[in-house]
């Protein structure tokens, strides 16, 4: 588990340019809902994991989805 | 540094001054800008002193020590996230309904009381608990509050602490339910507002699950221009004769109404439902609260409400009690609120990129809170104080009239007349808005005052409409996430007695555990809508109470992980407002259970019942009814009370042995690994 740190939480990163300016804004609106991610959750199973198979979009949105409102409260009163 | 210095000291004087005029202030008006200056100069010197402070000698974050996030990245809840994300993300998820509500309610002792305590009780107890919360679960790889209790202090204290949560969540969810059904009854563009969010939520859930997997932005705003459109077209439906005695429905009505929502909500998927419209109120909350700042800023609106009010000896017609300690009570979030320790707890540690970040975001997060809960004070304050008070007493002690409200609260001292009012009301779109207690109304009405000040006026009735959606849209959020969670949490509790019934993917369980928790709070909401006093009256203080005996939990906790860590000289950032919560709650606790004041003890007015049906007053169905509410509410109380009480003995034993050296000091915390970011 350790070392794989190293690019502080940034994503989307690599893109240049206008576009990816605007890519890494909607992955930043979407941390801050509380959103999955998927292209950031690819790049890291990229980065990390090659041996394990990317899941689809779908599949990811479900998983995110269950373990998000699995337990504990993620809201306040 | 000289430079740097003489600002911080300039700083300071500005805030000074600002306490000084609003405390001094004589006079008709004052502008909330003095609130807003005092607040906001008390929060940067505390959050660049004291949470420094707290940072570095009593918790010791080390920035060489790895997160949870860094050591456990998974791509999915262990995320190393930016600090400021985070921190967006982190107010998103502790901001909700309270700050809002409380204050307004507590506007009825005047400005100065509420404000003292917002910025005074979050600087000192509630960004302190928050933060050592967030600290204390980072350094446990984000085990919750419960965890750590158990952990720290034995199973007995982790089993209490999580009954106690789950009947604070009964109260919290009836109580925030009471509050929607006063906004909307009688209200038919409210209520085609609100009923529209199911079929958008729903329609947002497919859109990410089965249409376009995954785009949840572009679902989302979808469903925000939707949800802005049924806004409009709820004033053509109040407007036609036709369509408005569909969506008019009486207080009773929408109560059933949203139980069985609950239950749907509780039971469903959560892509259909639960999580669209978790991400729709997230959205509308954040758009909304920046919009108040900015309408704030800019509109800067002369505050009428006077300083103090005669209703701090205890008569206000709003909820009963003096002063101390229901004003302390009735501002639970913003000031202090034991529900931030669970979420601190749970999804922000495990996105922390490194410990420091916590000061920002445990801290912080919670400063800008108390920031809501200051603008939602600055908006009931810039009401007539007569208006206000039509607004928010109950129906019962206004008289049916507006006539008779009139007369009764010329007789508080407030002068008011029936065409200001009737003229309010038909500014905003409503046929009355006498009674309309709980809060949510006269925020909205506020809220409409400022936004149509700061941004052109002419549109009053559809930013009332536009506040009253966006307070019931995460009210109701709150409600279907907060009857799932009550669920698991049943059935985690009866997996103890027999074990099928732990299963959380056991359907027979589920509804079981569903319907108990919604029968929970429904029957609290029921009894609050048909409660003569409008129900507010009594459950908001049980709410406060048990939010904050909860906080007093979270304190305990907080207090023994410090002693642990062998930093028992700073015990006192935690002792310190866990002995003011503890004085605070167990006071109003007790008064709410054994007063001799009727309108104010639970026990004296079930005795007073019992006389009037003597007197042939009350029918006796209807007096057994309220007996019997008074008396479960007076064991309510009780139980928080002892559970609270024995939670902070048996966290004071374990602290007496450590510093008495009979037990070692020794913390549950992760083992160091030194972290691979550079810096």
């Amino acid at each position: 588990m350790r070392g794989e740190g190293g690019d502080k939480g940034k994503r989307g990163s690599g893109e240049v340019g206008l576009r990816g300016a605007f890519r890494r804004a909607l992955s930043t609106v979407r941390r801050i809902a509380g959103m999955p991610d998927y292209s950031a959750h690819v790049e890291h199973l990229r980065r990390y994991h090659p041996d394990r198979p990317v899941p689809t979009q779908r599949q990811f949105y479900d998983e995110f989805t269950r373990s998000r409102y699995g337990d504990g409260p993620t809201r306040c009163c | 540094m000289v430079l740097k210095k003489l600002g911080w000291l300039a700083l300071a004087m500005a805030g000074a001054v600002a306490w000084g005029v609003l405390a001094l202030h004589q006079g008709e008006t004052i502008s909330a800008a003095w609130l807003v200056l005092a607040a906001v100069g008390t929060y940067l010197l505390a959050y660049r002193f004291y949470s420094r402070f707290l940072a570095t000698k009593v918790f010791g974050l080390n920035d060489r020590r790895a997160t949870p996030a860094e050591r456990l990245m998974n791509g999915r809840d262990f995320v190393p996230t930016s600090r400021w994300v985070l921190f967006g993300h982190h107010f998103a998820a502790i901001a909700g309904a309270g700050p809002l509500v409380g204050p307004v309610l507590a506007a009825q002792f005047g400005y100065l009381p509420g404000t003292i305590w917002i910025v005074f009780g979050v600087v000192l107890g509630g960004a302190v608990q928050d933060f050592v919360i967030l600290f204390g679960s980072m350094r446990r790889d984000g085990k919750s509050l419960g965890q750590m209790a158990k952990e720290e202090t034995g199973p007995i204290t982790g089993i209490l602490a999580m009954v106690a949560v789950l009947a604070i969540m009964v109260i919290l969810l009836a109580v925030l339910a009471l509050v929607v059904v006063n906004a909307l009854k009688d209200s038919p563009w409210g209520i085609f507002t609100i009923l529209c969010t199911i079929p958008i939520a729903i329609l947002m859930g497919f859109w990410m699950k089965v249409w376009r997997p995954g785009r949840t932005l572009e679902a989302s705003i979808v469903g925000v221009v939707l949800l802005l459109l049924a806004l409009v077209g709820g004033r053509y439906v109040a407007g036609s004769a036709g369509l408005a005695p569909y969506f008019t429905a009486s207080g009773l009505t929408i109560a059933y109404g949203m139980i069985a929502y609950g239950f749907v909500a509780s039971v469903l998927p959560v892509w259909m439902l639960l999580c669209p419209r978790d991400y729709l109120s997230t959205f509308m909350k954040i758009g909304t609260i920046l919009l108040l700042a900015v309408g704030i800023l800019i509109a800067l609106p002369p505050l009428k409400l006077p300083a103090l009010t005669r209703f701090i000896d205890g008569t206000g017609p709003v909820f009963a009690g003096k002063l101390f300690p229901f004003a302390f009570i009735t501002i639970a979030c913003g000031a202090i609120s034991g529900f931030h320790a669970l979420v601190a707890s749970g999804t922000t540690p495990k996105m922390l990129t490194r410990e420091s970040d916590a000061r920002l975001i445990g801290y912080g997060g919670m400063l800008m809170e108390s920031f809501v809960a200051v603008m939602a004070l600055c908006a009931a304050a810039l009401l007539e104080p007569g208006v206000y008070f039509a607004i928010n007493a109950p129906l019962s002690t206004l008289g049916g009239s507006l006539e008779s409200a009139v007369g009764v609260i010329r007789n508080w001292g407030f002068t008011v007349t029936p065409e200001q009012l009737q003229g309010l009301a038909s500014a905003v779109g409503e046929k009355s808005l006498l009674g309309r207690t709980g809060g949510a109304p006269s925020l909205a009405v506020g809220m409409a005052h400022i936004f149509s000040s700061a941004f052109g006026s002419g549109l009053m009735a559809l930013w009332y409409h536009f506040a009253i959606m966006f307070e019931a849209l995460f009210i109701l959020t709150t409600i279907d996430t907060g009857t799932r969670v009550g669920r698991f949490m049943l059935q985690e509790l009866a997996g103890h007695v027999w074990r099928p019934l732990g299963r959380t993917s056991w359907y027979p369980s589920t509804v079981l555990a569903s319907g108990l928790v919604v029968a929970g709070w429904g029957y609290f909401l029921v009894q609050g809508v048909l409660d003569p006093l409008g129900g507010i009256n009594s459950l908001w203080p049980l709410f406060g109470i048990s939010n904050q005996l909860l906080a007093a939990v979270a304190l305990c906790v907080g207090t023994t992980l410090i002693i642990k860590s062998g930093r028992a000289r700073y015990a006192w950032v935690t002792l310190l407002p866990l002995c003011g919560v503890l004085t605070v709650t167990l006071t109003a606790g007790w008064q709410k259970i054994f007063a001799a004041d009727p309108r104010l003890g639970f026990l004296s007015h079930a005795a007073s019942v019992t006389s009037q049906v003597a007197a042939g007053a009350v029918d006796t169905s209807r007096a057994a009814r309220l007996i019997f509410n008074d008396r479960l509410d007076a064991v309510l109380t009780m139980i928080f009370i002892v559970v609270t009480v024995l939670v902070v003995l048996s966290s004071a034993r374990e602290w007496v042995l450590i510093l008495t050296r009979r037990k070692p000091a020794r913390v549950q915390e992760s083992p160091f690994v030194e972290t691979a970011y550079a810096g």
